[in-house]
């Protein structure tokens, strides 16, 4: 069975405007680099999770391009600034073009 | 008239009293990382296992929660007390949950460190999470408790060394990168760093077997199974840490 992604996003459900908030993400992913051999003469290709980005209120907040030295499950932690209720949505970018998304809630008073 | 009291006390306290669990020897950073939902990875495998838990097998049938409703509650507790003796064979939690799922679900076996019993396990063992290893070693289960010790201190492999040699005579040394341990159970199936993954207990055997340079048992054969016992035994009254992180 292949792993199943899955992602636990963490941060204040609440915040004031202008308050700076942490945002926590792990996501699951084996995160292959691939170059093994497949026991017909060729390699396994490569599969990893190369981006994860964070769009809050239309503008892209933050982004992280990972690489083969990134471990299995990364776990990141970034800061921003409250400014309007609303969603944040987490896009993780798989090689091979699949992508993944969550989002989380952010009320800000 | 206290350093006496102090004395005795410490005379009469039982030889497992010094087991101290995995997560002693972890850094302090690391130790948080494990206590924090949001950072431990191991957690994954425990939200995928309760998924499966819930789930009816494809080919048709009873889910696991038809039987076992409520398993916050109806479960809490349980896999403290494995490895057991059912109907006279020892059985740990993983293969407990094999015997369910053949015998009572009608469905293929998953298999020992397939992806699905190693969450079924961490899920079913994190319902005990914060309760004491509690085993019997009496009784029937004698035996394989004894079999369990012997393996322990008996010197095995090109190295010629038993288990004992290091977890008990050369714990918080240094091994390679990590610290030597006691040896106890109490956090497996474990989120390990050097596998990137979670894992049973047996294959983090397999790998103290093949670092000692003797024969690897099969994952879920009765060497280790005994083995798993006299370690629970060993660790009786340490609180269950499952998922645990260990390096």
């Amino acid at each position: 069975m292949a792993i199943p992604f899955n992602a636990r996003i963490s941060m204040p459900a609440e915040a004031k405007a202008g308050e700076i908030i942490e945002i926590k993400v792990l996501a699951r992913h084996p995160m292959d680099r691939g170059g093994q051999s497949d026991g017909k003469g060729g390699t396994v290709p490569r599969k990893i999770l190369n981006r994860l980005t964070a769009t809050y209120a239309g503008e892209e907040i933050f982004r992280f391009d990972m690489h083969t030295g990134v471990s299995a499950n990364p776990f990141v932690s970034f800061t921003t600034k409250a400014v309007a209720s609303g969603e944040i949505v987490f896009e993780w970018r798989e090689d091979g073009g699949a992508s993944f998304t969550r989002t989380a809630r952010l009320t800000v008073t | 008239m206290l350093r006496l009291a102090v004395l005795l006390l410490l005379a009469a306290a039982p030889a497992s009293a010094e087991i101290v669990s995995g997560s002693s020897f972890l850094s302090p950073e690391m130790r948080r990382q494990q206590e924090d939902e949001t950072r431990n990875p191991g957690f994954f495998w425990v939200e995928q296992g309760q998924e499966l838990f819930s789930r009816r097998p494809e080919a048709g049938g009873e889910a696991c929660i038809g039987c076992h409703a409520a398993p916050q509650r109806s479960l809490r507790g349980a896999a403290a007390t494995y490895p057991k003796l059912v109907s006279e064979r020892l059985m740990n939690l993983e293969g407990r949950i094999e015997q369910c799922r053949v015998e009572r679900q009608k469905q293929p076996a998953f298999g020992y460190e397939s992806p699905e019993l190693l969450a079924l396990t961490a899920y079913i063992a994190s319902l005990s999470r914060g309760l004491p290893m509690d085993v019997a070693i009496d009784g029937p289960a004698r035996p394989f408790y004894e079999a369990g010790r012997a393996f322990f201190e008996r010197r095995q492999g090109q190295l010629n060394l038993s288990c004992r040699h290091c977890h008990d005579g050369l714990v918080g040394q240094k091994l390679r990168g990590d610290t030597i341990s006691r040896g106890a159970s109490t956090g497996y199936p474990a989120y390990r760093l050097e596998w990137n993954s979670v894992g049973s207990l047996h294959r983090r055997l397999r790998a103290c077997s093949l670092g000692v340079r003797a024969t690897q048992f099969e994952a879920g054969g009765p060497e280790y199974l005994a083995l798993e016992l006299y370690l629970a035994g060993r660790a009786r009254g340490l609180p269950v840490e499952t998922p645990a992180m260990r390096r």
